[in-house]
């Protein structure tokens, strides 16, 4: 990224003609990463006392009147954003009745549902709608990180269905009957990322068509929700066994499968890519530890034989180093 | 991405505790460098919006801004990230290895077999020291394996230390191989050590071992054991922040500050909700609480005076955000629903505050770095 200073930049902006001379001067300052965390991390532990208070205060019981609250609540918050999009208080407020608003209708949902697979595609169908309708940037980011994961939910669920009330596993931790055999957990890997990776690529691609149009107010929560959801997204995907290669096969000899978790690396290190190609630190940050938490992961899930992940990583990092410092004598 | 190297006028003119001793004249409107402007995405997005810019007119933009990574950029990300992949693949390669505890070797296999690998990374760091990756790579890996073979001793002996003493002794042992390795990858991971041996310490509340010796007569109270957890962090914080060194940059020293007040948080809690489950029931700590807002004062006012970073401010705000959020609670002793209402309200007005004063200084002092 250039060094050089705001002002300076309005300045080449003037000289190379992109604004105009007389244009006055814009006041673009973003709110720091940490501060949008520590707001967004605000809201959603406020929403969450704002639902429990609005349980307790009317005794709202059956899942209608959940619903219908969960939908009052989320267009309160709609008509709060749009009221003044400069009042800070009020944006805090309505991204936290926003999320009390979510919680409502999510819970009057699956209350409803008996199977988890029409629950998952509800809440991603809730998720995209917050995306589109609530005009505000970190709304639309949090509907965004949310709906990715319930993108992961849907696909999971619908190759590998699951009994009623399992809804991160299925009975006795088998999944019933999946619907492709052993084929299963690699397409349903593929079906779940590829779609997302191939979009993800596609908006920093095209970053300069929608910046320049209203579509930036979408695409760029959008852009930042599939980061994220890329770097965390695969622990949904896989709860706590890897998907339905069972507990009983914990400490077996090696087979392919046990370098399937490490495919949750590979997708936080293209979240990574993504996050240096739009020049965020925060993001790539955050990538390394999604990476980081992945590995501790690969080290507790069952697959194989601690002997046999220790070889995995030894040739991975040999075959990493080499292929690296390749790389970097080329470079030079 | 902050500046790496501070260039001359930085050294002179940043405000020093040093320099205001000695009675220099300390120019109070200079910023440091890295507080200087980079335009983020948002930010060129608001230009974009503001300006009404077209795609051809965008596309400018994001040239002059030197948006996008050239092919040589990504080269070279590609090739750090493949040497960085490559040399933490190794480390976990060799704490697997030790944790499976295998049968087939005997004890002194297992010791020579750690003992070859941190005599092996001990003598290519010798060959090809730091900061040369290779040096570097080699000083972690042995970091790494001193680790390894403290928890391999254990298991082996089976010493009855407790898990802490295990982390502490690994961060004291291989404090000089992190010293040698001159990278923040090998700093941060022996400040995430040297915290894992404080949290346990704090968490598990042991009465034996290294440091519980050196403090025992104390009497320390547990939120206030928990609050010098955090001093410790401060402190070295602070010293980084005087005199910076190239093994600890930006990120190094807030994730530092993020240990030092989540210790703050925690004891924070703890002495306004009156003790845990684990500890025991206490009253209101006041003197725990005293010292966690003298904390939070003092980083507040050297961060206002630096002018460098918003982050320290931000991090004392959300420590003061939860541990208000606790005391409130308790204030209230949970009499009705309303508390739950008054609790949303305080959590969205305290963040709202917050994140209008961080916004507003991070406006203030990047038009104060503007020459």
């Amino acid at each position: 990224m250039s060094s050089a200073t705001f002002f300076e930049f309005i300045a080449q902006l003037r000289a190379r003609g992109v604004i105009p001379d007389q244009a006055p001067p814009a006041d673009a300052v973003e709110r720091p990463w940490f501060v949008a965390l520590l707001q967004g991390a605000a809201g959603w532990l406020a929403g969450i006392f704002v639902l429990v208070f609005i349980g307790l205060a009317f005794r709202v019981e059956s899942t209608g009147a959940i619903f219908t609250l969960g939908s009052f609540l989320l267009v309160s918050a709609w008509a709060m954003y749009r009221a003044d999009s400069t009042a800070v208080f009020l944006d805090q407020l309505a991204l936290a009745i926003s999320i009390a608003g979510q919680f409502a209708v999510g819970w009057g949902i699956l209350k409803n549902y008996q199977s988890t697979l029409p629950a998952a595609a509800t809440m991603l169908a809730l998720q995209v709608l917050v995306l589109i309708v609530m005009p505000n940037k970190t709304a639309r980011t949090l509907a965004a990180v949310f709906a990715t994961v319930a993108w992961v939910f849907t696909i999971r669920l619908l190759l590998q269905p699951l009994s009623g009330e399992q809804f991160l596993f299925g009975e006795g931790h088998q999944a019933a009957a999946p619907l492709l055999g052993a084929w299963t957990v690699p397409i349903t890997w593929l079906v779940t990322w590829v779609p997302l990776l191939a979009f993800t690529a596609w908006l920093i691609r095209n970053e300069t068509y929608w910046m320049s149009s209203g579509l930036r107010a979408y695409a760029r929560p959008l852009l930042i929700g599939l980061l994220l959801g890329l770097q965390l997204g695969s622990a949904d995907a896989m709860p706590i066994d890897i998907f339905s290669l069972r507990l009983e096969h914990g400490g077996m000899p090696f087979s392919w499968w046990a370098l399937f978790p490490l495919l949750s690396v590979a997708l936080a290190m293209a979240s990574a890519y993504g996050a240096f190609l739009v020049r965020s630190n925060a993001l790539l940050g955050s990538a390394v530890l999604a990476a980081l938490l992945h590995m501790a992961r690969f080290y507790y899930l069952y697959g194989t034989t601690l002997m046999w992940k220790s070889l995995i990583m030894a040739l991975a990092g040999a075959a990493l180093l080499l292929a690296g410092v390749t790389l970097r004598k080329r470079e030079q | 991405m902050p500046h790496k190297t501070r260039p001359a006028v930085a050294k002179t003119d940043t405000w020093s505790p040093a320099a205001r001793s000695r009675g220099r004249v300390v120019r109070r409107g200079y910023t440091a460098p890295r507080m200087q402007p980079k335009l983020k995405r948002g930010e060129l997005d608001g230009l974009a919006e503001f300006y009404s810019l077209d795609s051809r007119r965008t596309e400018t933009m994001l040239e002059l801004a030197e948006a996008r990574p050239s092919r040589a950029e990504a080269i070279h990300f590609f090739a750090n990230c493949l040497r960085i992949g490559g040399v933490l693949s190794l480390a976990s390669a060799l704490v697997f290895f030790v944790a499976a505890n295998w049968g087939r070797f005997a004890v002194v296999g297992r010791f020579a077999l750690v003992e070859i690998a941190l005599v092996g990374c001990t003598a290519v760091a010798f060959a090809r020291p730091p900061p040369e990756f290779i040096g570097r790579g080699a000083s972690f890996l042995a970091f790494i394996t001193t680790g390894a073979l403290l928890a391999l001793f254990g298991q082996t002996y089976q010493t009855g230390a407790d898990v802490y003493e295990l982390f502490l002794m690994w961060a004291l042992l291989g404090l000089p191989l992190v010293v040698v390795a001159q990278w923040s990858v090998a700093s941060a991971a022996w400040i995430l050590v040297l915290n894992t041996a404080l949290a346990l310490f704090c968490g598990a509340h042991p009465t034996g071992g290294l440091l519980w010796a050196a403090i025992e007569s104390r009497h320390l109270r547990p939120a206030l054991l928990i609050i010098s957890a955090g001093m410790i962090n401060l402190a070295l914080w602070f010293a980084l922040e005087v005199r910076p060194i190239g093994a600890a940059p930006d990120w190094v020293r807030r994730f530092i500050l993020s240990c030092a007040f989540g210790f703050g948080t925690w004891g924070g809690v703890l002495a306004v909700a009156g003790g845990s489950p684990g500890y025991g029931e206490s009253q209101f700590d006041a003197a725990s609480v005293f010292l966690l807002a003298i904390a939070m004062a003092w980083v507040g006012s050297y961060t206002v005076r630096r002018r460098t970073d918003v982050y320290p401010l931000a991090v004392v705000m959300g420590t003061f955000i939860i541990v208000s959020l606790v005391w409130l609670g308790r204030a209230v002793e949970f009499r009705d629903e309303g508390t739950f209402l008054l609790l949303a309200l305080w959590l969205v007005g305290t963040s709202t505050a917050a994140g209008a004063i961080l916004t507003s200084l991070t406006r203030r002092w990047r038009k104060a770095a503007d020459p």
